[in-house]
């Protein structure tokens, strides 16, 4: 369930909570959380924390999001005066104010110019740089946006979160290859992601979702990666969902395909030596799925599990329906 | 069960602070005499109802497991744990670790990620609900 918590925001804010969350400016704004005294007595009598200044910045893009600029420039001011103009994440800070309230494609460019300004001066101002790949991206730019964010993953090679943008600006372009790189990269740093796999088990899926037949390596892969999210996260309704999904087109697949193939990494197979698993070994993984499946929605809808999205138990539910065996 | 850790803790407490002054006040009257067996068996118990105490009132431990704990993480979502900031915003217990690479809402969807934030778009998607709610 989301709820509108300034300090650690939902990770999916739909209209209505970014509402509720922007409705919280004039109660913030009404204290102000450094001191006003003088200085000695101002480190004495201060008021600030480390959170007040997480709360200022979720706020500040709340307000930008509703279309609430006063709130916005008076939280800006106030962080101004607090780390100084010339600090990193305020530039940054003040150029998504710009972005935001930029009312044209031309304002927009003119904010794209003085990010490369900062940059001649600063250039290793990363969050600057990820700003200006973000303006390429909202100006529809997308090839260029990648060339930018190419040369970003040059220069700072464990950057996790350009690796993981860089793979979805791809798949975005129907590159799957490239994508499912970029998802390889994040994956070698953070081994433990499961939504990472589930990332990576997606696009495999993909890539060959729209072939016919679908590559059957593909498909293992994907698998493989469903697998692996099931192992690190025993109640992620993604992970099931994949591996409900990707048996069942599995099943009917294996079961036509001829026997030599079904042996576990057959010589005549594609040039990458995935294992084709075997019939049996996905019926029984088909079978848990949809038993953890069904268990997940069942839950859920009794509000006994309050952490999944609504949306996704929707979804779960009529996959499971279109599977025509379901007990609730 | 909330009420037993407290009260033990309480009770051991008291023993243990009837123990010492009881010491204290022993050698201070006899200081040749050896100390009576019946201080050291308070003292000893006390210290059992304490620990008892604190083991008890301690919070629930957290899984070993990644997976179970990770499940934990996606059943449970984010509960306030009680505290509050200055400013009235709950402190949510913990969440899920990687929610800042933004994969989890699956292709285009979701909030993305901090750094690429996309203003202008979700601004837009703003203002359309708003205008779908006026018609």
């Amino acid at each position: 369930m989301s709820q509108a918590n300034l300090l650690s925001p939902p990770t999916q804010i739909n209209p209505p909570t970014a509402l509720a969350l922007s409705q919280k400016a004039p109660l913030i704004l009404s204290h102000s959380p450094t001191s006003s005294l003088p200085w000695p007595l101002s480190l004495l009598f201060s008021r600030e924390t480390p959170e007040s200044w997480t709360i200022h910045e979720n706020l500040f893009y709340s307000a930008l999001r509703t279309g609430d600029e006063t709130s916005a420039r008076a939280i800006l001011e106030r962080l101004k005066a607090r780390f100084g103009e010339q600090n990193e994440r305020i530039i940054t800070l003040v150029g998504v104010f710009n972005e935001a309230t930029a009312k044209s494609n031309a304002e927009l460019e003119k904010v794209f110019e003085e990010y490369e300004q900062i940059l001649r001066e600063d250039p290793t101002n990363m969050s600057v740089r990820k700003r200006r790949v973000a303006v390429l991206k909202s100006l529809g730019r997308t090839q260029d946006a990648i060339t930018a964010l190419t040369v970003l993953l040059q220069n700072s090679p464990t950057d996790v979160e350009a690796w993981a943008e860089a793979s979805e600006l791809y798949a975005t372009q129907g590159a799957w290859g490239q994508a499912i790189y970029c998802a390889e990269e994040v994956l070698l740093m953070m081994p433990n992601a499961w939504s990472a796999h589930a990332h990576i088990a997606t696009l495999h899926y993909l890539s060959t979702v729209s072939n016919n037949p679908p590559s059957l390596s593909s498909l293992a892969l994907a698998l493989k990666h469903f697998c692996r999210v099931v192992e690190l996260n025993d109640s992620y309704l993604r992970g099931y969902y994949g591996l409900k999904l990707l048996t069942t087109k599995l099943i009917p697949l294996l079961s036509d395909a001829p026997q030599s193939s079904n042996k576990r990494g057959g010589n005549a197979q594609d040039d990458d030596d995935v294992p084709i698993p075997k019939l049996a070994t996905v019926e029984k993984l088909e079978e848990l799925a949809t038993n953890k499946l069904g268990e997940i929605v069942r839950n859920a809808s009794a509000r006994k599990w309050m952490g999944y999205d609504e949306a996704e138990v929707i979804a779960a539910r009529e996959l499971l329906d279109r599977g025509g065996r379901i007990e609730r | 069960m909330s009420f037993l850790g407290p009260i033990l803790n309480t009770l051991g407490a008291l023993f243990l602070t009837h123990a010492v002054y009881s010491a204290h006040e022993h050698t201070t009257a006899f200081s040749s005499s050896p100390l009576p067996t019946d201080i050291t068996l308070e003292l000893l118990f006390s210290i059992v109802l304490l620990s008892t105490g604190i083991v008890i009132s301690a919070q629930p431990l957290r899984p070993i497991e990644t997976a179970k704990w990770a499940g934990q993480l996606s059943r449970e979502g984010r509960k306030p744990d009680g505290q509050y900031t200055r400013e009235g915003e709950a402190v949510l217990s913990e969440g899920d670790p990687y929610a800042f690479l933004g994969l989890d809402g699956g292709l285009g969807k979701g909030e993305g990620r901090k750094g690429f934030w996309d203003a202008r778009g979700k601004r837009k998607e703003y203002e359309e609900w708003v205008r779908g709610k006026g018609e």
